[in-house]
């Protein structure tokens, strides 16, 4: 497999777009997560190639899980794209579903598949220049900038403001001071009242165009699907108190340490396992570092441009908002939309050529049938039809593949890489299912359930080890290029 | 120096760089917090520094073995 297909697989637009929208929001943990998303493929690419192992039914099936969960969070992508542009999220989901269907089958797949991924970061790429030349500002300035405001306010250009925006998922505001909420759809309002003690539940619903007016500290839970409409100039609900709580999260210190290595291992881990060796190498091996590095930094790069410009782009989690929303605030509504357009076109694109990737990589695993990339098909868009969180969905597919497929590819026989499998499967598992075992599961178990691979992947590697000659040790082997 | 043991060293580094950046944010007194030229170390490191030194490294590698 060649170094640009080997990265096609990691390109997933889920993996930019939510980089970009938790840059945008302040996220405390995407300064690692945005450094890990580039160095987890590289070290993939790296790594020693290993000698496949047989046959691994549990690995097999492993990769068919992880990689629909995957796909179904490049779906979600697509379910925010609809409801951004009007639509409903299954228009997205369909549409996406189809191409992913589709395309494999076009006599020009394996050439899309070779260029396409460095044209869709180019075209990712263009827009947000477009965007930094209008404003006039370099990234590290727009950083600044960001850093430096007071409060977080709407824009009296903001869509939240004018004609209002609808939420893709169920969402909980948290409002820091007092403000009128109009809903632009009916439904049911829920409403938790801090300034008592204890606090106070009310249920409002709620006709289109009538208003809730919210008071500090309150907090409004609002379905998927809900529009609504808030009041230029107050502060946006959920995001931080400040610039500067922006640039450095408060929430930020020790405790997170735990949380963080398991998104680390995650990213490294199903890295390991999605990104194949390459058999290409010299010069055009040199492409595949450059096109992850200019992704990740486009990625960045509009969550910092969207963070300066229009801190309201994050509320309510659309994935799409900062490449949707930005260029038309930056650069007026006409160009605006063209270049919003173009941005769009690259994920497109890139959910095209990763999804090629997928399926590539699932008939190495688990065979080259159409029926079966046809069932991960349909299993990832009933996965997206549920409007889940996409990263929760992106991390259980990673890791996954981290702890059962991972361990397979490392082994040097075949009993040692069913062994391997197993127990990181059966650790996975067992850890994803806690909450539901255990609902009251201790703070300190919580890295462990958010990141199961954290302790799965470990596990399983050392038992594939345990069981047969270490691989690597010492002498190199032939990974297979498609394993 | 061997192809495999490039390629260890190499991903030792990638790893030793990746671990950088919660260090910075998360260790006792907080260096990533430190501005510079008006943006936090975390920041400069974790989106310039070590993507840069990264690649480089990457492309080294790859650039240089043949299998």
């Amino acid at each position: 497999m060649t170094a640009p297909v080997a990265v096609a697989v990691w390109l997933q637009p889920v993996l930019l777009t939510v980089l970009a929208l938790r840059v945008a929001a302040g996220d405390a943990e995407v300064p690692w997560l945005a450094l890990g998303a580039l160095i987890a493929p590289l070290v993939a690419l790296l790594a020693p190639t290993r000698r496949r192992a047989g046959s691994n039914p549990i690995a097999a099936a492993a990769a068919t899980l992880a990689l629909a969960m995957v796909l179904a969070a490049d779906f979600v992508v697509a379910a925010d794209a609809a409801t951004l542009l009007g639509g409903t999220p299954w228009h997205g989901v369909g549409l996406a579903a189809g191409l992913t269907l589709l395309m494999p089958l076009l006599p020009a797949s394996r050439w899309i598949g070779t260029l396409a991924p460095a044209v869709a970061v180019v075209a990712l790429l263009l827009p947000l220049t477009a965007v930094a030349l209008a404003m006039g500002t370099a990234p590290w300035s727009a950083w600044s900038h960001g850093s430096l405001r007071a409060a977080l306010t709407f824009p009296e250009a903001s869509e939240w403001v004018v004609d209002g925006e609808r939420f893709p998922r169920p969402a909980r505001l948290t409002f820091t001071e007092g403000q009128r909420v109009t809903a632009l759809t009916a439904g049911m309002y829920r409403v938790v009242e801090r300034d008592v003690t204890p606090p106070t539940v009310r249920q409002w619903r709620l006709g289109a165009g009538e208003a809730l007016t919210l008071r500090p500290g309150d907090e409004l839970s609002i379905e998927a699907g809900a529009r609504l409409r808030f009041d230029a100039g107050r502060r946006v609900p959920g995001a931080p108190a400040s610039g500067i709580a922006w640039a450095d999260a408060p929430g930020r210190g020790p405790a997170m340490l735990p949380g963080a290595l398991g998104a680390l291992v995650t990213l490294v881990g199903g890295a390991l396992a999605l990104v194949p060796a390459t058999r290409q190498w010299g010069l055009p091996a040199a492409g595949a570092p450059l096109v992850l590095m200019a992704a990740v930094a486009t990625a960045v790069g509009w969550g910092v441009y969207a963070a300066a410009a229009a801190p309201d782009l994050a509320l309510g989690g659309s994935l799409l908002a900062p490449l949707l929303r930005l260029p038309p605030r930056a650069l007026g509504a006409r160009t605006g939309d063209a270049v919003a357009a173009l941005a769009l076109g690259a994920v497109g694109v890139l959910l095209v050529t990763a999804a090629m990737a997928l399926r590539r990589r699932l008939a190495a695993t688990a065979g080259p049938r159409r029926a079966v990339w046809a069932a991960v098909v349909g299993l990832a868009a009933m996965l997206a039809a549920w409007s889940p969180d996409p990263w929760r969905l992106l991390v259980l597919g990673l890791g996954l593949a981290a702890a059962v497929w991972t361990p397979s590819l490392l082994a040097s026989h075949r009993a040692a890489a069913l062994a391997g499998s197993g127990v990181g499967a059966v650790v996975f598992v067992g850890l994803s299912g806690l909450p539901l075992l255990a609902p009251g599961v201790e703070a300190w178990l919580d890295a462990l359930v958010r990141y199961p691979a954290l302790v799965a992947m470990p596990l399983g590697w050392a038992t594939a080890r345990a069981l047969g000659d270490p691989a690597g040790a010492g002498r190199p082997r032939a990974r297979r290029a498609a394993q | 120096m061997s192809v495999p043991r490039r390629r260890r060293a190499a991903i030792v580094a990638l790893l030793v760089l990746l671990a950088g950046a919660p260090l910075l944010a998360l260790a006792p007194a907080v260096p990533g917090a430190v501005r510079v030229a008006g943006v936090s170390l975390l920041w400069w490191y974790s989106a310039l520094v070590a993507p840069v030194l990264a690649t480089g490294i990457a492309i080294a590698c790859l650039v240089r073995d043949r299998e």
